[in-house]
């Protein structure tokens, strides 16, 4: 579903992404972790075209992304930390602008459940303005689903969100997957990716360290026949200290 | 009070440090070298080296001083009444967020605030006053540089002291339980009743002070005149006259017994706001939130206040069909936004006086010549300006361009639904004025009566190209967004000063110059189809035929843009600009 040979991104002589291969099948749900400056935004701003890879073939759902973007597109769903909407636009113009946008003949009937699992339907005439983060980012997240993507993007997905947000965004990822959809979260939170995430990917200064599903990894990493959390990972995968100031 | 005068002296320099950093940059060196020419040549030379205006004093008659200064202290005494009466919250001092969080809770006295904001608005005003004396030196026959900066800044001092003293009197006030309302009433009884003086001594003193017509404008100046200077009048003004006067000094030593009585009323509204004791902190946490919030908009491109009210969809947006239109639907909304009731008053009030002009300078018989002269004005003036003005394009979006990245459209699609809603709206605007005109111009001077035929034949030829100039036009500024988004004011963080000045004036000139050349083509093959028609003398049936031809080739080279710009848009890479 999702498939990326040697990405590359260059920021003039630097490079935020290198080399970097891996791939993502229909219900799996990948998390994306590394340290600040790792390259993981640029690695999914990448994937979903909103920047231009330097080097690399990006494939999604069978179609690459540099030649047919419009079909790679059409198929993926990307969510931001910040959840980005347009201030001049109530939520239901929103809707509707986002089913043109994505040619979704029937989006009022994906949209009626969407919104009440999301608990936004009685908010229809509000603009952006008059929503609290929380509503923002559901109203994205309807938005984002009402074209049914097969591919989903998130960008640090539970930042702001309440503990009930929290545990309902998890629940409606793993729906997500168990749909089909295949699925990256890029998280700081590890213990929540623990939760959610089928595979893992660690990155530092825009390189692979590892990759793989969740299981084999935490085994790999493990220590005297005990496996080690994702947190333990990430910091002996890194080389990352606590005691570091 | 010494480490706030530290924390403003160190926010200047590094302030100064940064932007002198950025001209390590071609993009901001080659705009700060054009800004600084700009201001050289346009200001200061002519200000100080000797310019046609630059050494001469102001070469009025002493009465003819003496009625600018009474207009000048007639203007100032409108601002102080309208100080009174529209502000309507509490006493509220600008600080920046951060100055909140620091200097609130530290154990410094409400005293030391307002002296800390005193000190700081000094820099705003001495900034302010280096441009008015500029300008007024450019455009008003300015005498020594130094008396008017010295002129400009007594007056904006006083202005800024008066501000702060009557939102702490409103204040006061409010705590007493005197609304707003009751303070605008009590503000437009005293005004009526001096007012109301004034008149009944004009009426007293006889026939020499009769209301003239409006349309006299030397009488009406004469009555002006004598309505100010005599009677109780100036006495009224006087206050205001002695703020004033210092800028109309004409030699230092007039300036300096001038610049006294200026002192001693710029002490009093000193003494007034420092012994003011009135609660500001609230309300300044609440307008520094405000005003951070508005400035984060503006640096993310945003210029538009936040919409808080929503604005009906222009049409039912079918969810199959072009994406393009999507676009073009989005941004007839956010253009709602801006097309609120106090736009169209402010827009009839502009009017209003030009129309009143024109209608006086010919004369009450010929209004309806005023109406459509008034009309074509704003039709030339629409398309020069309106391209800046309606901006519901990638100059609105550019914050959010890497959204309309994650859409799947060719990038022709969205640079044609970027440029569609700006377009369609100047082009109905543009031909409601055209309509006016055609309606309105009955007959021309020198020319005498316009047949409907003619009239009707000009304005067919002017509205079938109407569209597509607007097209060119939009696309320029649109193309400079997504070719140099980093120089672009509505960048993330657009540049400011003289090289944003200096920018701006490449841009000018570019947008003049491509302009230009996309005209060539399509004026040449007008020309050419307009050229049988002068054979056959067929003057009139040619104009609307030649402007078909016109539109056609302007809409080729409008489509050969919006596939270049769309291929642009593509390969657009937002990392690089940030």
């Amino acid at each position: 579903m999702i498939q990326v040979e040697g990405l590359t991104k260059l920021y003039g002589e630097f490079a935020a992404v290198t080399d970097l291969s891996f791939a993502v099948q229909p219900g799996e749900v990948l998390g994306l972790v590394g340290p600040n400056g790792a390259g993981k935004t640029t690695t999914l701003r990448c994937l979903s075209g909103i920047i231009p890879a330097t080097r690399g073939v990006i494939c999604i759902g069978g179609s690459v992304l540099a030649d047919d973007p419009i079909s790679a597109k059409r198929q993926l769903a990307f969510f931001s930390d910040e959840p980005r909407l347009f201030d001049y636009l109530t939520l239901e113009q929103h809707l509707a602008f986002t089913a043109r946008i994505y040619q979704v003949a029937n989006y009022r009937e994906i949209a009626h459940p969407l919104l009440e699992e999301l608990e936004i339907s009685d908010k229809m005439n509000l603009l952006p303005g008059e929503l609290s983060r929380g509503m923002k980012q559901k109203l994205a997240i309807a938005c984002g689903l009402l074209h049914s993507p097969k591919v989903i993007f998130f960008d640090e997905p539970l930042t702001g969100l309440d503990p009930i947000g929290i545990r309902r965004m998890k629940n409606s990822i793993l729906k997500r997957a168990r749909e089909g959809a295949a699925i990256i979260i890029s998280s700081h939170l590890l213990h929540l990716l623990e939760e959610v995430c089928s595979h893992v990917l660690i990155v530092k200064g825009g390189r692979k360290l590892i990759d793989g599903r969740l299981e084999d990894v935490r085994h790999k990493f493990a220590e005297e026949s005990v496996d080690a959390n994702l947190e333990e990972v990430f910091f002996r995968a890194t080389g990352e200290s606590e005691s570091k100031p | 009070m010494r480490a706030l005068l530290y924390l403003q002296y160190q926010t200047f320099i590094n302030r100064q440090a940064s932007r002198l950093k950025r001209l390590k940059r071609p993009k901001y060196l080659i705009g700060g070298i054009a800004g600084a020419l700009y201001f050289y040549f346009y200001f200061f030379r002519l200000l100080f080296g000797g310019g046609r205006r630059g050494t001469s004093t102001f070469d009025f008659s002493s009465e003819h001083l003496q009625f600018v200064q009474t207009i000048a202290a007639s203007v100032l005494l409108v601002i102080v009444v309208l100080a009174w009466l529209i502000p309507h919250g509490r006493a509220a001092l600008m600080f920046t967020e951060a100055e909140v969080n620091f200097l609130f809770p530290a154990p410094i006295s409400r005293r030391t605030l307002i002296h800390f904001k005193l000190v700081k608005s000094q820099i705003a005003i001495l900034f302010t006053t280096l441009l008015l004396t500029l300008v007024t030196g450019r455009f008003g026959g300015a005498g020594s540089g130094w008396i008017r900066a010295l002129g400009w800044w007594v007056i904006l001092s006083t202005l800024n002291l008066h501000f702060l003293g009557s939102s702490f009197a409103r204040t006061m006030l409010l705590e007493r339980g005197i609304s707003n309302w009751k303070r605008r009433l009590i503000v437009l009884l005293v005004l009526a009743a001096l007012v109301a003086i004034v008149v009944i001594w004009s009426r007293r003193a006889g026939g020499s002070l009769s209301f003239p017509d409006l349309q006299d404008f030397p009488a009406l100046k004469d009555y002006f005149r004598q309505l100010t200077t005599t009677g109780p009048a100036p006495y009224l003004l006087y206050p205001f006259r002695m703020v004033v006067q210092p800028f109309f000094a004409q030699r230092a030593s007039q300036f300096l017994l001038l610049l006294a009585p200026a002192l001693a009323i710029m002490l009093f509204h000193y003494l007034w706001v420092i012994r003011a004791n009135v609660a500001f902190e609230e309300a300044s946490v609440d307008l520094s939130r405000r005003i951070a919030e508005r400035m984060t908009a503006a640096r993310s491109g945003n210029l538009q206040p936040r919409p808080t009210k929503a604005k009906a969809s222009p049409f039912r947006l079918a969810p199959i069909g072009s994406p393009a239109v999507a676009l073009f639907w989005k941004n007839l909304i956010a253009a709602g936004q801006m097309f609120s009731l106090r736009i169209w008053l402010i827009l009839l009030c502009s009017l209003m006086p030009m129309m009143f002009v024109l209608a006086s300078s010919f004369g009450s018989l010929h209004m309806s010549y005023a109406v459509g002269f008034g009309a074509m004005m704003v039709l030339i003036w629409s398309l020069m300006i309106g391209p800046q003005l309606l901006r519901q394009d990638f100059r609105h979006d550019l914050p959010i361009v890497d959204v309309l990245k994650t859409f799947p459209m060719r990038g022709w699609q969205v640079v044609f639904g970027e440029l569609l809603a700006p377009a369609t709206i100047l082009t109905l605007l543009q031909w409601f004025l055209i309509a006016t005109a055609m309606v309105f111009l009955t007959q021309l001077p020198d020319m005498g009566k316009v047949p409907f035929g003619s009239r009707f034949s000009v304005a067919l030829g002017i509205a079938v190209v109407i569209p597509m100039l607007n097209l060119i036009s939009l696309i320029i500024p649109n193309a400079s967004v997504l070719l140099f988004p980093g120089w672009f004011q509505s960048g993330r963080e657009g540049p400011h000063g003289i090289e944003a000045t200096g920018q701006r004036l490449i841009f000018m000139l570019g947008q003049v110059l491509v302009f230009v050349v996309a005209l060539i083509p399509a004026g040449a093959g007008a020309f050419l189809v307009y050229l049988p028609f002068v054979y056959w003398k067929q003057y009139m049936l040619g104009i609307p035929v030649a402007s078909v031809a016109f539109a056609v080739v302007l809409a080729i080279e409008a489509a050969i843009a919006v596939f270049a710009l769309g291929r642009i848009f593509e390969r657009f890479d937002l990392s690089a600009e940030t």
